[in-house]
C-alpha cells in the first residue's frame, strides 16, 4: 500500500495517471481524519493532498477565499478570523482536517439552517479527475451560473469524482455578537417544540439544537442593537418553556461543540447522522429511543445524532419513511464491512450516480469499494 | 438568424405526423399545437432577436403525460425543449425546427404548504411572485426575486439559477430549493430532496438547478419559505464618481454589513428611469446606491445609521433614508422600472448580464465607456453591487441595419472583458444561446469536455435542448473514449459514454 | 418588437395605430401573469402576449385568420389586466379592438355563431326587444337542461340560465329636481343594466341629488356600443357612438358638468370614443370632448364628498372591483374609500386582478371559461364572510350573483342608503337585521 505524497497538481495528475495505467486504484485523504468512515480494510494506495497546502488568494471585501486543498481547517479559520470573517456553514473537523476534506465529506456544522451548508459556500475548484485531467468548475465569484454547477456535485463526493486541488470559498462577516439562549431539562417533546416555535419567529435564529436531558439551545448571532431585540421577540412568545439562560460565545461553544458528530454521545455503540425533515424527527426516532438510543438534534431537528446498537435495519427505515436518510458515521469494522456507510437510494437513483461517476472516473480508479455500491469486473 | 443551431433531423421531420398522432393519444384536448399559425407565438422567448417555431408544442397536465411524451421522443430520437413562462432572456426556450416544444405552463397549483418545516410543494408553472402570494397571509415569503418575478416560473427558477435583488443576502434559487421531482428523457420519474435538509449521496439537486434543461424535465419543486422580516428601510446614496460608490460598498462589507440588497445605478441609468417614475433620483451624480437592510427595527435603525456614515466617509453628495415603507418603495420604484425605462428613450435595448469582482467595477466601466465609443452605440449601466453581477443595457434601433450585429458584438466584448478581469460570463439569466459561443472564453476545452460528460449521464443521446450553453456538441461515444488495460474494460456492464 | 409591415399598410391609420401598439411590445411575458385565460389554460395562445403575437402575423400578413387563432382572440375577455400590469405601455385594448373588427370583416363565422352574435347584437343593445326576450326566456326556462344537452343549442341554454328568474317592474322616472348647488349632468340610462336592475339607477338618482346636482337623462341616448363594439360589428358600434355624442352634445352645450355612468363597462367604452372616432372629421373633435366629460359616478362622488351618513347597520362589504373600473379606468381606491365614509368594513378578496368571467357577454359566448373564473371570484368574495358584495358593474353583479348566495349590490346602493335612502332591495330580502 503506497501512500503517494504530491507537492502539486502536476504531481497529482501524473500519479494517477500512473494509476490508470497500472490498474491500480487510488483513495483520496487529507488530513486522513475520516479514513474509519466506510468500509474496513481498503487495501489500496492512497493519494494525500496534504502538501498541497497554502492560502492562494484571499480578498475580504470581495468575501472570497482560495485556497490549495490541503490547507488544514485550522490554518483557514485563522486567518479568515484575523480579518473579522469567517466559513458561515461552521465547518468542524478533529486537528488536521484540511478543507477539501472537509468538502469531500459534506461537512456542516450548527449554523447551516440559517447561513446553508458547505455547497451553499463552495464557489469554485480545480481539480484531477479519474482520466489524470485537471479541470475547474465554478469560479471566483459569488454570483455565478455559467455552466452546471459542479461545486455542488464535490461536496459530499468523498472523493470518488476527482481529487480537489484548489478551493474557492465564500467567506462572510464574523457576527460581532453570539447569543445563546438555554432551556435546562426541557423534555424532548417540548424541546423540539421551542425548536419549531422558535424557527417561525422573524428573528432569524443562527442555530438550535436539543441535547437531551442537558439543554435546548437557540443561538441568535448579529450586531448588539439587533440581537437584544431578537431576544427580547422571542422571549415574549417562548414563555411557556421558562425563562431562559443566556451564554456568550465562549460560554457556549463547548455545548454547540457537542452537536458536531455527536461528539459527548457514548461512544461504544454506532453512531448514525440522521437527516430528517425536523417536524418529524423526534417522532421518528422515538422507537429507536426506547431501543435504548442516545441522541442529540441539531439543525432544529433535521439532523440527529444517533448511538445505537443493533436495529440498522429499522434505523434506515424509519429515516426513509420520512423522506430522509441515515448515514453509518462511526461503528466497529465488521458492521461496516456488510452495511454501506450512505443510505441506499433506489435503483434508478443508484444507477444515476453510478453513470455520474464513470462521467468522472470511467475506468473507477478511486472506486475503492469503501461504499460496497460498486461492482468489479474482476 | 446568423445563430447556429444544431441541424433538423430530416428523418423527424418526414415523419411529422406520424409523432404528432402519437402525442396526442398521449395529451388528448388541446394539448398539442401543430398549425403553423399557433406555433408562432411559441418561437422566441424573452430574447427576441431569435426566433424559431418548434415542429409541435405540447402542453402536458399530469407528470403521466410528461413521462409518456419523454419517452417517447427517447425512443423515436426526438428532441425536447422545455419551456416555463417563457421569460427567459437568454434564449433557454428557443425552439428547434425538430423539436417537440414541452410548456410547463399547465402545471400551475400550489400543492402543500408546511409552516412548521417552513417549505411549500409547488407545480413547476407557479410562478415565483405566486408563491410569495400563497404564503404572505402567514406572515412568509420566498426569498430570491427576479425582475421578472411577477411572470417566471419557478421551474424555470430552478432551470436558470435565477438570482434577484434580495440573492445577496439569501442566496439564489439554488440555495433555496429543497428538492424536486424530475422525469429524465427515458421518461425514469425520480424524487430528489424534499423535506431532509440535506443529500443522501451525491448532490443531484445542485447540478439539476441551473442546468438550464438540459438534464431532464422539473415536474414538481420544493421550496424553503422564510418569515418575513420585521420590516426593511432602504438607502438612497448618490456619489461623485464611481469609484467612490464602489469604495463605499466595499467598506459596507468590510464593516461586517450584508444589506438585504444593494444596488447601484450609472448616470445614464439614473436619467432614463426617472424620466419614467419621476421619485426624485439626483441628476447631477454619476453613481446611485439603493441599499435596504431588513430584519427587526433596531437592527435596521443600528445598520441604516452605519451604512450612512459609511457613505459619508465616501464623499456621498446626496443621501435620504426612508422613513416609512411608501418611500422605501418609491426608492426602488426607479429601479425596478429601469429596464422598462430604458424601453422607452430607446427604440431597442440588450440587456447582458455578467459578474466581476466587485474592486474591478470602476475598470470595467471605463473600459466599457471607452466600448461605447468605439461601437458607437450608449450604454446604461445597472449593478447588483452586493454581489458583482453587471446589467449593462446597450441601446440599439433594430431597423438600422447592422446595429443588433454591433450591439451583439459590444455585448460579447463586456462578456469578455468580465472574464478577463476574473470574473464570469453570467451571474443570473443563464447561458441559453445568448452566451453560449463565448464558453470557451471562460472554460477551456477539458473543462468543457468533463461538464459535457456530465451531461452524458443523464441524456446520452444529447435530446434535452441541445444547442444551448455548450458549442460544441460531442457524441458521448467520443467523449467516453479511453484506453482499455490488458484487453479487459472494467465495469462491462455500464453504457459507455 | 420588429414588425415588417409594408408602407401600404402603414398608410391605413387604423394599421398604423395597431403597429404602434405592438412596437412597443418587448415580449417580457409580464402580461401573462395577471391574465385570467393564461391562469386557467397555460397556453401561450390564451394570454395577452401570445394574442399580440397572433395579432401581429394576422394584420403583418393580411391573412384571413383561421377558426384556432379566432378561438383564441375570442377567449380574450377584455378584462384589461395585462394593461395595468405591462411596463412597456401597450395599449393592449386599442389592438384587440382592432383585431375583431377586423376578424369580424375577414372571417365566416360557422352559422350557429352568426345567427347567435347576431342576436345578442340586435336584442341586448334595445331595452324593449332585451325585455321581451327576458319574458320569453320566464316561459321556457324550464327546457334549459334539455337544450344544454343539445351542443349547437348550449348558448341558448346559457342565456337562459343567465335570465333572472322574475324581471322587475319597467321603472317610471320622472325627475323633479331642486335648485342645484353643484350644477348639471347626465346620468347615462344604458341599456341591459335598468332592464335587469332599474334600482341601481334610482338609487344612482336618489344619491346624484343628495349631493346637490341637477339630474337630467337624455332621450335618444341608445346602448353605449360597447357590445357591438367588443364582437368586431365596428359600423354598429359607430353607429351607436355617434348617435350618443350627437345627444350629448346638445347637453354640452347648454352647460354640463359630466356624464355619469353606472356600469363602468359602458364608462370604459364612453371615455374611448375620442380614440375610436379619431379619423371621423365631422366627430373627432366632439367625440374627444364627450370622452373629458365621461365619469364613472364614483368619480363624481369622491370629488364632491358624500352627503351626511345615515344611521345605518355596519355591514361587512367584499368589493369586487370590476375589471373596466380597475384596469379600464383606473380608479381603484375610490369606490372603496366611498364605501367606508358610508360606515362599512370593506374588504377586497384575494386576485381582485381577476375577471369574474362577465365580461360583456362573455358568459354567453365562452361559457366554461366564465363559469370557472365566475365561481372561483365568488369563492374568494366569500372567503370572510361578508354581509354584501359591492360592485361597479351590471355585468359583474349579474355574473356574481349566479355563483353566490350573497346578496350582490351596485357600489350606489350602498352610498345611497348609508346618506338616507332605502335600505336596497336585495339586503332586504336577505339580511334579517337590515330593517325594510
Amino acid at each position: 500500500m503506497v501512500l503517494y505524497n504530491p507537492q502539486n497538481a502536476k504531481d497529482v495528475c501524473d500519479i494517477i495517471s500512473g494509476a490508470l495505467a497500472g490498474g491500480g486504484k487510488l483513495e483520496i485523504i487529507g488530513g486522513g481524519t475520516r479514513t474509519d468512515f466506510g468500509a474496513p480494510n481498503r487495501e489500496t494506495d492512497r493519494l494525500s493532498l496534504k502538501s498541497l497546502s497554502g492560502i492562494i488568494d484571499y480578498n475580504p471585501s470581495e468575501l472570497v477565499l482560495t485556497a490549495r486543498a490541503g490547507t488544514p481547517l485550522t490554518e483557514l479559520n485563522e486567518a479568515v478570523s484575523a480579518r473579522g470573517q469567517g466559513f458561515a456553514f461552521e465547518p468542524w473537523g478533529a486537528f488536521m482536517s484540511t478543507i477539501g476534506g472537509v468538502i469531500a465529506a459534506g461537512v456542516s456544522g450548527p449554523r447551516r439552517i440559517s447561513a446553508g451548508a458547505v455547497r451553499d459556500h463552495l464557489l469554485g475548484f480545480e481539480a484531477v479527475s479519474g482520466r489524470g485531467e485537471s479541470f475547474r468548475g465554478g469560479a471566483k465569484v459569488v454570483k455565478n451560473v455559467t455552466g452546471y454547477d459542479l461545486p455542488k456535485l464535490l461536496c459530499g463526493s468523498w472523493g470518488r469524482l476527482a481529487a480537489l486541488t484548489e478551493v474557492t470559498l465564500k467567506v462572510l462577516p464574523r457576527p460581532p455578537e453570539r447569543l445563546t439562549l438555554l432551556w435546562r431539562g426541557l423534555a424532548d417533546e417540548l424541546g423540539f417544540a421551542l425548536m419549531r416555535k422558535a424557527m417561525r419567529q422573524p428573528v432569524d435564529v443562527a442555530a438550535a439544537a436539543h441535547l437531551p436531558g442537558q439543554a435546548t439551545l437557540i443561538r441568535l448571532d448579529g450586531f448588539g442593537p439587533s440581537v437584544a431585540s431578537r431576544r427580547a421577540h422571542l422571549n415574549a412568545v417562548l414563555t411557556k418553556y421558562g425563562a431562559p439562560e443566556a451564554m456568550d460565545e465562549a460560554e457556549a461553544a463547548p455545548l454547540w461543540a457537542t452537536c458536531q458528530g455527536g461528539g459527548a454521545l457514548p461512544s461504544g455503540p454506532p453512531l448514525w447522522r440522521l437527516s430528517l425533515p425536523p417536524r418529524r424527527a423526534l417522532a421518528s426516532i422515538a422507537p429507536l429511543l426506547a431501543m435504548g438510543g442516545d441522541y442529540v438534534a441539531d439543525w432544529a431537528g433535521g439532523l440527529i445524532w444517533l448511538s445505537l446498537a443493533g436495529h440498522e435495519e429499522v434505523i434506515r427505515q424509519r429515516a426513509a419513511h420520512v423522506g430522509g436518510h441515515a448515514t453509518l458515521a462511526r461503528a466497529p469494522a465488521e458492521l461496516r464491512e456488510r452495511l454501506p456507510a450512505l443510505h441506499p437510494q433506489p435503483p434508478a437513483i443508484e444507477a444515476l450516480y453510478r453513470r455520474i461517476r464513470r462521467a468522472f472516473d470511467p475506468l473507477g480508479v478511486f472506486e475503492t469499494n469503501r461504499f460496497l455500491d460498486e461492482t468489479n469486473a474482476d | 438568424m446568423p445563430l447556429k443551431m444544431p441541424l433538423p433531423d430530416q428523418r423527424v421531420l418526414a415523419r411529422r405526423d406520424e409523432i404528432i398522432a402519437a402525442l396526442r393519444r398521449i395529451v388528448p384536448g388541446e394539448g398539442v399545437i401543430e398549425r403553423p399559425d399557433e406555433l408562432r407565438p411559441y418561437e422566441s422567448d424573452g430574447l427576441t432577436a431569435y426566433r424559431q417555431p418548434p415542429m409541435v408544442v405540447v402542453l402536458p397536465e399530469t407528470v403521466e403525460q410528461v413521462a409518456a411524451v419523454l419517452s417517447y421522443c427517447h425512443k423515436h430520437g426526438v428532441k425536447v425543449v422545455p419551456r416555463g413562462s417563457g421569460t427567459s432572456v437568454s434564449g433557454g426556450a428557443l425552439p428547434l425546427a425538430d423539436a417537440v416544444l414541452l410548456g410547463m405552463g399547465k402545471f400551475n397549483k400550489v400543492l402543500e404548504i408546511d409552516y412548521e418545516d417552513r417549505l411549500a410543494v409547488v407545480q413547476p408553472g407557479v410562478t415565483n411572485l405566486a408563491i410569495t402570494n400563497a404564503v404572505e397571509g402567514e406572515g412568509f415569503y420566498y426569498a430570491p426575486d427576479p425582475s421578472s418575478q411577477i411572470a417566471c416560473s419557478i421551474g424555470g427558477n430552478v432551470a436558470e439559477n435565477s438570482g434577484g435583488v434580495h440573492c445577496l443576502k439569501y442566496g439564489l434559487t439554488t440555495n433555496n430549493v429543497l428538492g424536486v421531482q424530475f422525469v429524465t428523457i427515458d421518461g425514469e420519474v425520480l424524487r430528489i430532496g424534499g423535506k431532509a435538509l440535506d443529500a443522501p449521496g451525491l448532490d443531484l439537486l445542485g447540478i439539476i438547478v441551473g442546468s438550464e434543461g438540459l438534464l431532464g424535465v422539473v415536474t414538481e419543486v420544493t421550496v424553503r419559505i422564510l418569515p418575513k422580516p420585521e420590516t426593511a428601510r432602504a438607502l438612497l446614496a448618490g456619489f461623485p464618481t464611481v469609484e467612490s460608490a464602489g469604495q463605499c460598498v466595499a467598506d459596507t462589507i468590510a464593516a461586517g454589513i450584508i444589506p438585504a440588497g444593494m444596488e447601484m445605478m450609472d448616470k445614464p441609468a439614473i436619467h432614463a428611469a426617472e424620466a419614467f417614475v419621476n421619485v426624485g433620483y439626483p441628476l447631477d451624480v454619476e453613481a446611485l446606491l439603493i441599499v435596504e437592510l431588513d430584519g427587526p427595527a433596531a437592527e435596521c435603525n443600528h445598520l441604516l445609521e452605519e451604512v450612512q456614515a459609511i457613505a459619508n466617509r465616501n464623499g456621498a453628495v446626496t443621501l435620504r433614508a426612508s422613513q416609512d415603507e411608501a418611500e422605501r418603495l418609491a426608492f426602488w420604484a426607479g429601479r425596478k422600472a429601469a429596464f422598462p425605462a430604458v424601453g422607452r428613450i430607446s427604440a431597442d435595448y440588450l440587456c447582458m448580464d455578467g459578474t466581476i469582482p466587485r474592486g474591478q467595477l470602476p475598470k470595467v466601466l471605463r473600459r466599457m465607456n471607452e466600448l461605447a465609443a468605439q461601437y458607437s452605440l450608449d450604454v446604461a449601466n445597472m449593478f447588483h453591487a452586493g454581489d458583482g453581477n453587471l446589467h449593462p443595457l446597450i441601446l440599439y434601433d433594430a431597423s438600422k441595419p447592422g446595429e443588433l450585429e454591433r450591439a451583439e458584438e459590444f455585448g460579447a466584448d463586456i462578456l469578455r472583458l468580465c472574464v478577463e478581469v476574473g470574473g464570469v460570463l453570467t451571474g443570473e439569466h443563464g447561458v441559453g444561446v445568448e452566451k453560449r459561443d463565448l464558453m470557451p472564453v471562460m472554460f477551456s476545452e477539458v473543462d468543457l469536455r468533463q461538464q459535457q460528460r456530465l451531461k452524458c449521464a443523464f441524456d446520452p443521446d444529447s435530446l434535452l435542448n441541445p444547442g444551448k450553453v455548450f458549442p460544441t456538441l460531442h457524441r458521448c461515444a467520443e467523449l467516453g473514449r479511453m484506453h482499455v488495460h490488458r484487453g479487459r474494460l472494467p465495469f462491462p456492464e455500464l453504457p459507455r459514454f | 418588437m420588429q414588425t415588417d409591415f409594408s408602407s401600404a399598410q402603414l398608410a391605413n391609420p387604423q394599421m398604423a395605430a395597431s403597429e404602434a401598439v405592438i412596437r412597443k411590445c418587448v415580449h417580457c411575458g409580464f402580461c401573462i401573469a395577471t391574465c385570467p385565460t393564461y391562469a386557467l389554460l397555460g397556453d401561450e395562445l390564451d394570454s395577452p402576449r401570445g394574442r399580440i403575437y397572433l395579432i401581429k402575423d394576422m394584420l403583418e400578413n393580411e391573412r384571413t385568420p383561421g377558426p384556432d387563432v379566432v378561438k383564441h382572440i375570442d377567449r380574450c375577455l377584455s378584462c384589461l389586466s395585462c394593461m395595468t400590469t405591462c411596463p412597456s405601455g401597450v395599449n393592449y385594448m386599442h389592438l384587440v379592438d382592432h383585431a375583431r373588427a377586423y376578424i369580424e370583416q375577414r372571417y365566416r363565422r360557422p352559422w350557429s355563431e352568426r345567427i347567435l352574435r347576431a342576436a345578442v347584437a340586435a336584442i341586448l343593445p334595445r331595452p324593449p326587444r332585451f325585455r321581451a326576450a327576458l319574458r320569453l326566456a320566464r316561459i321556457i326556462q324550464p327546457l334549459a337542461p334539455l337544450l344544454q344537452g343539445v351542443k349547437l343549442l348550449r348558448p341558448a341554454a346559457t342565456m337562459l340560465k343567465l335570465a333572472p328568474p322574475r324581471l322587475p317592474p319597467q321603472a317610471v322616472i320622472a325627475i323633479v329636481n331642486a335648485p342645484s348647488t353643484r350644477g348639471r349632468v347626465v346620468l347615462m340610462q344604458g341599456c341591459v343594466e335598468p332592464v335587469l336592475r332599474p334600482e341601481i339607477r334610482a338609487a344612482s338618482l336618489r344619491l346624484l341629488k343628495r349631493c346637490g346636482y341637477q339630474v337630467s337623462f337624455v332621450p335618444g341616448e341608445e346602448c353605449c356600443g360597447a357590445l357591438t363594439h367588443h364582437m368586431g360589428k365596428e359600423t354598429k358600434a359607430l353607429q351607436s357612438a355617434r348617435r350618443n355624442i350627437d345627444v350629448w352634445m346638445r347637453e354640452i352645450e347648454a352647460g354640463l358638468e359630466a356624464i355619469i355612468i353606472t356600469a363602468s363597462g359602458c364608462g370604459t367604452t364612453v371615455k374611448d370614443y375620442g380614440f375610436i372616432l379619431r379619423n371621423d372629421p365631422l366627430y373627432a373633435a366632439k367625440a374627444a370632448q364627450v370622452s373629458a366629460l365621461a365619469k364613472d359616478i364614483t368619480e363624481v362622488l369622491e370629488a364632491s364628498g358624500l352627503p351626511p351618513r345615515a344611521d345605518i347597520p355596519a355591514l361587512t362589504v367584499a368589493y369586487h372591483s370590476a375589471c373596466s373600473l380597475q384596469h379600464g379606468q383606473k380608479i381603484t381606491a375610490a369606490p372603496q374609500n366611498l364605501l367606508r365614509a358610508g360606515g362599512f368594513t370593506v374588504r377586497q378578496p384575494v386576485d381582485s386582478h381577476l375577471c369574474c368571467g362577465s365580461a360583456g357577454t362573455y358568459n354567453i359566448f365562452q361559457p366554461e371559461i366564465s363559469a370557472q373564473l365566475g365561481t372561483r371570484k365568488a369563492e374568494t368574495l366569500s372567503q370572510f364572510a361578508p354581509d354584501v358584495i359591492a360592485t361597479g358593474n351590471i355585468g359583474c353583479a349579474v355574473q356574481i350573483g349566479q355563483h353566490t348566495g350573497v346578496p350582490v349590490v351596485h357600489t350606489v346602493e350602498l352610498l345611497d342608503w348609508a346618506t338616507g335612502g332605502p335600505p336596497p332591495a336585495a339586503l332586504v330580502a336577505k339580511l334579517p337585521h337590515v330593517p325594510a
